[in-house]
């Protein structure tokens, strides 16, 4: 047995989609049900466009989504939280840019019960003074706590500067807002958003008839109208920004540029491109940055795609003393991939390794229901993954070069160094 | 119910094999029976330093990662006081690249010098960037030497300080590595869409011929049972005053982690609870604070933590969490409390073994203490407890001489 050789290895060939039920439950309001799952949990989402770029006043937003359960004329939040515990329930408001909304986990025996203290509760909130004078103050001294992050101060600013201080996506909160947040305009958004534009519900799990039955009644209580709007006008800035902290022995780096959306035929190329520059631990920026030289416990680049826009970044934090040499060696990458085609070998090990992770994300059906998700949020066809995993395997390394060509010049990127 | 198999071989290596057929994965994880608590004091990091060398390449193959990648795998470790251990997941029809990977690197390390330059670099940066550079980022670096005086949890698992890992020397790493890595003390778990055949088959073919070392047997005399109450008070430039205040308790065998986990769960679970709904909501003498347990294999901490509000004192702070045990001491839990506890871990505890690299985790870790039976039987012990038993562990675990706080003034 010789141990210097590699046994035998196949390639992850396809992953299947699971596409889930669809059910309508009233003329609008649409449920998605996977129902083959192998234990008793139940999981439900239920997502409104709800997200930070329909707010009028910062914060908006995320204090209504926080607040959907704090009281109503008959139960206090203590009351609303006893009763879903004691179900065994779990409940998360998740809110991004673009939806925002709640899940509710529980057991196949329970989960009716805790969607009734759900529906009801959510139904009539009131969003009580107390309550928000709470998390005011919750929510102010984590912001403190994070503003004190030069990760946090570098994200922020590199927010602002790609999208624009002026748009949606662009804008960042400050501690004074916190202090502008009045229960009246919760309720206004609540009202306007939460009860009068149509969520859609996303199910995975065992459940009875009688469960969406439930889900279908609820749904004609909510009104339907569809109220998403598309965000334009971003103005990316070009160039470096600083931003000092004092005391700081790292810094934070950000770099990168507004790119294309997941339907946009150069998509599954660039994240290819993008994995062999810095999207997984073997990629050109960890084994230079990392792994030779020792500057920093992680570096890494992405795209990250809303509905409205998307872009690039590299980020990473590195000992104050290496900064200016962490940023050549990050161009030096570039150029490289820029100047040089990609080895057949790397390009077979990155495809290889992004082919395991299709696997990796499909695995369950909690995670099945999310690749949908995905498909469903960014308007993709059905074919997707299918589409994804054929140009992976036939990418080439002209292909790459030229990728990189067009979309990695130096004076189109924003730098945001902080600390 | 997780079903399971194991056989061991001459060697000493313990393996443990789980089927899952609805997975197209497959995990590969190796436990060694080394943590922080095996380091000499004067040269601490050391055990989380050698998991980043063990990634440096092997005698016979140079790049641990980039087969692995081809394979269409991937991987990563931790550290912690007790143990280090190591996972891949890859799909389930290239296991054996897996084995063949771990197996070399347990049989002999490279030992390249420039492995270890490069990987003393990159844990000072994780120094720096995880307890350094964040507020309230070194609290345990401080409040560990304060709970255990000479035990080795006295000091975290990234080391106590950044000279430490600074003068590590090869020879160091390489008696490390000889000492406690061998078959003789780790346990493989291989869990995932594989037969037991096949499992047994390719972890003969890679690992039977790696030779025993000798097998490591740690004597840590015990911590002495704290006498009094020990406080420590620290200034750092974070935004807002903090307070840690740590009970000591069984280890993560003792019957004492059943009941503290349920005691922390009916104080600071979710938003109906205890200290949250008392003191964040109606005293208002905190932004957060919870309640929780860490389990170690050698001893165990219930810990309260919490961030005060602007105004208010660290001794009114201190006070309100003792008047809440109390409280419970005094009125008891009501019958609906502790059902409403258990019925949220029942609901967690499924969500979590949908998970396969949990549930291969989960066998190496109970093997690990030579508890493996109880992959099964813990939800059942969860089930059983009763409110006196909580009860008396309340009364017995928060008194004053076994209590530690430190405060974190904001300057």
């Amino acid at each position: 047995m010789n141990r210097a050789i590699a046994p035998e290895y196949s390639k992850a060939q396809h992953i299947d989609l699971v596409v889930p039920k669809r059910i309508k439950l009233t003329n609008k309001i649409d449920l998605y049900w996977l129902d083959e799952t192998q234990d008793d949990t139940v999981k439900l989402d239920m997502t409104w466009d709800a997200g930070t770029k329909y707010q009028s006043k910062k914060l908006t937003a995320s204090f209504t989504n926080a607040l959907l359960l704090a009281g109503t004329d008959k139960l206090t939040a203590n009351e609303i939280s006893e009763k879903i515990d004691f179900q065994g329930g779990y409940i998360s408001q998740d809110l991004d840019k673009d939806q925002g909304g709640v899940t509710l986990y529980g057991l196949s025996n329970k989960i009716e019960t805790i969607f009734d203290i759900f529906s009801e509760n959510f139904s009539n909130a009131i969003f009580p003074e107390s309550e928000v004078e709470k998390l005011i103050d919750i929510r102010k001294n984590g912001f403190k706590i994070s503003m004190e992050k030069v990760s946090t101060l570098c994200r922020q600013e590199f927010n602002k500067h790609i999208f624009g201080q002026t748009n949606e996506y662009g804008k960042v909160a400050s501690l004074e807002d916190f202090d502008n947040v009045k229960s009246s305009d919760l309720q206004a958004f609540y009202k306007s958003i939460y009860l009068e534009t149509k969520p859609t519900l996303f199910l995975v799990g065992k459940v009875d008839a009688s469960f969406i039955e439930k889900l279908r009644t609820w749904a004609e209580s909510l009104g339907t109208s569809a109220s998403k709007t598309i965000n334009t006008g971003f103005k990316q800035t070009k160039g470096r920004i600083e931003i000092a902290k004092k005391d700081a022995i790292q810094t934070s780096i950000r770099i990168g540029r507004l790119m294309v959306q997941k339907n946009h035929p150069d998509y599954y190329k660039f994240q290819v491109l993008n994995t062999i520059l810095g999207g997984y631990f073997g990629s050109r920026l960890m084994a230079n940055i990392r792994e030779d030289k020792g500057y920093t416990y992680g570096i890494g680049s992405g795209l990250s795609v809303l509905d409205d826009s998307a872009y690039f970044f590299i980020s990473t934090e590195v000992a104050k003393e290496v900064v200016d040499n962490t940023i050549t060696e990050i161009y030096t990458e570039i150029d490289k991939l820029k100047n040089e085609f990609v080895s057949e070998n790397e390009l077979t090990k990155v495809k290889n390794y992004l082919l395991g992770d299709f696997l990796r994300g499909s695995d369950g059906a909690i995670a099945m229901m999310e690749n949908f998700k995905n498909i469903y949020f960014n308007n993709l066809s059905e074919d997707y993954y299918t589409d994804f995993i054929h140009a992976i395997n036939n990418v080439t390394a002209k292909q790459l070069k030229d990728l990189a060509n067009k979309y990695w010049d130096k004076a189109e990127f924003l730098e945001v160094l902080a600390g | 119910m997780i079903k399971y198999n194991s056989f061991t071989l001459k060697n000493g290596l313990k393996v443990i094999h789980h089927q899952d057929k609805t997975t197209p994965m497959v995990v590969v994880n190796t436990i060694y029976n080394v943590g922080a608590r095996d380091e000499d004091e004067s040269r601490t990091g050391f055990a989380h330093l050698f998991e980043h060398l063990m990634f440096g390449g092997s005698t016979h193959i140079e790049n641990y990662d980039a087969p692995l990648q081809l394979a269409g795998g991937e991987c990563n470790a931790f550290t912690n006081n007790d143990i280090t251990n190591y996972y891949n997941t890859l799909p389930a029809e290239n296991l054996e690249t897996a084995l063949w990977l771990e197996s070399d690197r347990m049989l002999e390390l490279a030992f390249t010098p420039k492995s270890l330059e490069v990987q003393r670099q990159v844990v000072i940066e994780e120094f720096k960037q995880r307890y350094l550079n964040q507020p309230y980022g070194d609290v345990w670096l401080q409040f560990r030497p304060v709970i255990y005086k000479t035990h080795p949890y006295k000091w975290a698992t990234i080391g106590k300080n950044i000279q430490h890992i600074e003068e590590a020397t090869m020879e160091d790493v390489k008696n490390f590595f000889y000492k406690h890595y061998g078959p003789q003390n780790a346990t493989l778990v291989i869990g995932g869409n594989v037969e037991f055949e096949s499992v047994k088959s390719l972890v003969t073919k890679w690992y039977a011929e790696i030779p025993a070392r000798d097998k490591y047997i740690r004597h840590i005399t015990p911590e002495p049972k704290q006498t009094e109450t020990r406080r420590l008070t620290i200034e750092r430039k974070v935004p807002t005053n903090a307070i840690y205040m740590t009970f000591r308790m069984g280890n993560r065998l003792s019957h004492d982690h059943y009941l503290g986990d349920i005691i922390s769960d009916i104080l600071s679970a979710g938003k109906s609870s205890r200290l949250f709904q008392s003191l964040v909501k109606n005293k208002k003498l905190f932004t957060d604070v919870s309640a929780y347990i860490l389990g170690g294999m050698e001893d165990g901490i219930f810990l309260f933590s919490g961030h005060l509000m602007e105004d208010i004192d660290f001794e009114t702070a201190e006070k309100s969490i003792l008047d809440e045990i109390n409280i419970l001491i005094e009125n008891s839990i009501s019958d609906d409390e502790l059902t409403k506890v258990k019925n949220k871990f029942q609901t967690a505890k499924a969500f979590q073994d949908q998970s396969l690299l949990n549930r291969v985790m989960n066998l190496a870790m109970y093997d690990q203490m030579e508890r493996i039976d109880l992959i099964n039987t813990e939800k059942g012990i969860y089930d059983s407890i009763e409110i006196d038993e909580l009860i008396n562990f309340t009364k017995k675990t928060f008194t004053p001489t076994n209590m530690s706080v430190l405060t974190i003034k904001a300057i």
